[in-house]
């Protein structure tokens, strides 16, 4: 059987001129978990619209769950659910009412309509809240409301664009939980878009990293982050950097590799901590002023930097203490959850 | 296809049910009519009884004659929420959902059509109870002179039904055209009050001059309201040039044709896009 999610140079352009996609290939394997990371504006969005039937494509071809999307767009859409980021579902209708609708439009059997809104509504946990206007629900009750239209006729494929955008901690891993699950119990393949790179570490098992439209990177969260050749020593002079610098650096034990950014010294090497003391000692020696010296272990934001050349755009003014603690915070509501 | 259409219609008849204000909206306009507009003219004391039909072509009072041109303008008046759904629809994502569905754009068309046609029948004859019950309130009341038939109620039915749905397939064709809500109702507007001022709802027929009389005769109004008059008063026949099966037709060929331009614009603003 053929990969249910195949992008092949996909190309999209509006009104002729921006270039939102451009040669965008990849292949999501069956039950896989795929993340296609970016930060906002990359061109996730518009790749999802095209998988999905919603969005021509100015070139190149979609297949999607064994069809060529340009070609048999509606039949795509009976075997693929797509989760969007706002919230979709009527307000003025009661949860059960949206997923009756739900099982109406995507061609569940009428004979099974009850039982499977019935089960979706006890799964996402809004069960007691069936009967109530959707307007009334939470933000977090939204996104379950959301995922259960998405999954309500079993599709091969399912799409999250952006499907954790603006809930707490605790509502993104409450989210992520219910996908695990769904991928556990039908080996559903998950296609999702995030701009959180914490959250696509943990969860994907590969990730697609998009950036002006292009993938920059394809891997898993962990061959990625061995792509970096190890922990990032970043090491702020008191004056400028100079070839010197990087020189004496690079002589250093351990050292994979020096470049200088941003008036800074960046230093992989595989055993950053014992690194520090050596490269502060040789420092002192060779006269070169220090202004800081800071270690980071491999991450997702320190790929997305290593293949576009600069800052991960979403953590723009947040600290890395602020992203530890978001981290933090992500990794223990997941693991209550989880519990 | 009919279960997507039967859910998809269903959804938005329970979204109208559940949107009290949108009702009272539709009748407030044309029971304002009724009690301001339709009680303001006694053309009876300034007439005799055959100058009086003759103007009202058989209407036995000017408030009969107007009451039933109320009841056309209501389907004007509660259709207008349908196109106003497309664009709330759209702005709240639940259009963006329905096209990401496997349903067909006929679909979704079809059941905002069929919801547009259902509603205004029941606001109709909410419209004609009312008329009827201001003559016992000492006021200017609805006479029907003719004994209603069977075949005339369901005249009177289809000619609301026909009439309702080319005013929803005209608004829904605004609707699917305009994203903003303000502009909506900018060209909303727009069409209203010339196609109620241009009509043979409110203004007597025999007073009006011939050319507005020929504007007039080919309005969707007067057509659907001259089917209504026909069959609620007795000496209407002799006034009218058609009879009401005759104006049904020319109704009818008003709606596909406003039916085809909506389709034509639900099906472009549905498609995957450009």
């Amino acid at each position: 059987m053929s990969d249910p999610v195949v992008a092949e140079n996909l190309v999209k352009v509006y009104g002729g001129k921006v270039r939102a996609v451009d040669g965008v290939s990849f292949s999501v394997r069956e039950g896989e978990l795929f993340g296609f990371l970016g930060p906002n504006g990359a061109g996730k969005t518009t790749t999802v619209q095209m998988l999905t039937g919603n969005l021509r494509l100015t070139s190149g071809r979609a297949l999607v769950a064994g069809l060529d999307v340009s070609v048999d767009p509606l039949t795509v859409k009976e075997r693929i659910g797509l989760v969007f980021q706002e919230s979709t579902a009527d307000p003025d209708l009661t949860g059960r009412e949206n997923l009756q609708l739900a099982a109406a439009l995507f061609r569940v059997p009428l004979g099974s309509t009850k039982t499977t809104v019935n089960s979706l509504l006890e799964r996402m946990q809004i069960g007691d809240a069936a009967d109530r206007l959707v307007k009334t629900y939470s933000g977090g009750m939204r996104r379950r409301l959301e995922l259960a239209v998405g999954i309500i006729h079993s599709p091969r494929a399912l799409f999250l664009d952006e499907p954790t955008l603006g809930l707490d901690p605790q509502g993104r891993a409450g989210f992520w939980r219910y996908v695990q699950e769904l991928r556990k119990d039908h080996g559903m393949t998950v296609f999702v878009t995030t701009h959180y790179l914490d959250e696509a570490d943990t969860m994907c098992d590969r990730i697609a990293i998009i950036d002006h439209g292009k993938i920059v990177a394809t891997g898993s969260p962990s061959e990625l982050k061995d792509r970096l050749g190890g922990d990032i020593v970043t090491v702020r002079p008191t004056g400028a950097t100079v070839p010197e610098g990087e020189r004496l650096l690079g002589n250093l034990p351990n050292v994979v590799s020096v470049s200088s950014m941003d008036g800074s010294y960046r230093v992989k090497s595989p055993r950053g901590e014992e690194l520090i003391p050596v490269l502060v000692e040789a420092c002192t020696k060779a006269g070169i002023g220090l202004a800081g010296v800071s270690l980071k272990r491999p991450s997702l934001d320190e790929v997305f930097l290593e293949f576009t050349g600069r800052e991960y755009r979403e953590d723009e003014g947040l600290t890395a203490t602020d992203r530890a603690v978001r981290i933090g915070q992500v990794q223990q509501a997941f693991g209550r959850a989880r519990r | 296809m009919i279960r997507e259409l039967g859910a998809l219609t269903h959804r938005e008849l329970l979204r109208l049910a559940r949107n009290p204000q949108a009702i009272a909206t539709s009748l407030l306009l044309p029971i304002l009519y009724l009690i301001l507009f339709g009680q303001a003219f006694d053309l009876g004391a300034a007439l005799n009884q055959q100058q009086l039909l003759f103007v009202t072509r058989g209407a036995p009072t000017y408030f009969s004659y107007f009451a039933a041109g109320m009841v056309g303008f209501v389907a004007v008046t509660a259709t207008l929420f349908i196109g106003a759904n497309v664009i709330f629809d759209r702005l709240f994502g639940i259009l963006k959902r329905t096209a990401a569905s496997p349903a067909t754009a006929s679909s979704i068309f079809g059941s905002r059509l069929l919801a547009g046609m259902i509603q205004p029948v029941g606001l109709a004859f909410l419209v004609l109870g009312l008329a009827v019950l201001l003559g016992h309130l000492g006021l200017s009341g609805l006479q029907a002179t003719a004994g209603l038939s069977v075949v005339g109620a369901a005249e009177i039915v289809l000619a609301i039904l026909i009439l309702s749905a080319m005013f929803a397939s005209l608004f829904l064709a605004v609707g699917f055209s305009i994203e903003q809500p303000q502009s909506y109702f900018a060209v909303v507007n727009a069409i209203n009050l010339p196609v109620l001022l241009t009509s043979a709802a409110l203004f007597p027929w025999g007073l009006m001059p011939a050319w507005f009389q020929t504007v007039a005769s080919y309005n969707p109004i007067t057509i659907a309201v001259n089917v209504i008059r026909e069959n609620l008063f007795a000496s209407a026949t002799a006034y009218y040039p058609y009879n009401a099966g005759e104006y049904l037709l020319g109704l009818l060929a008003w709606a596909i044709a406003m039916f085809v331009v909506a389709t034509l614009l639900a099906r472009r603003a549905l498609a995957p896009q450009k």
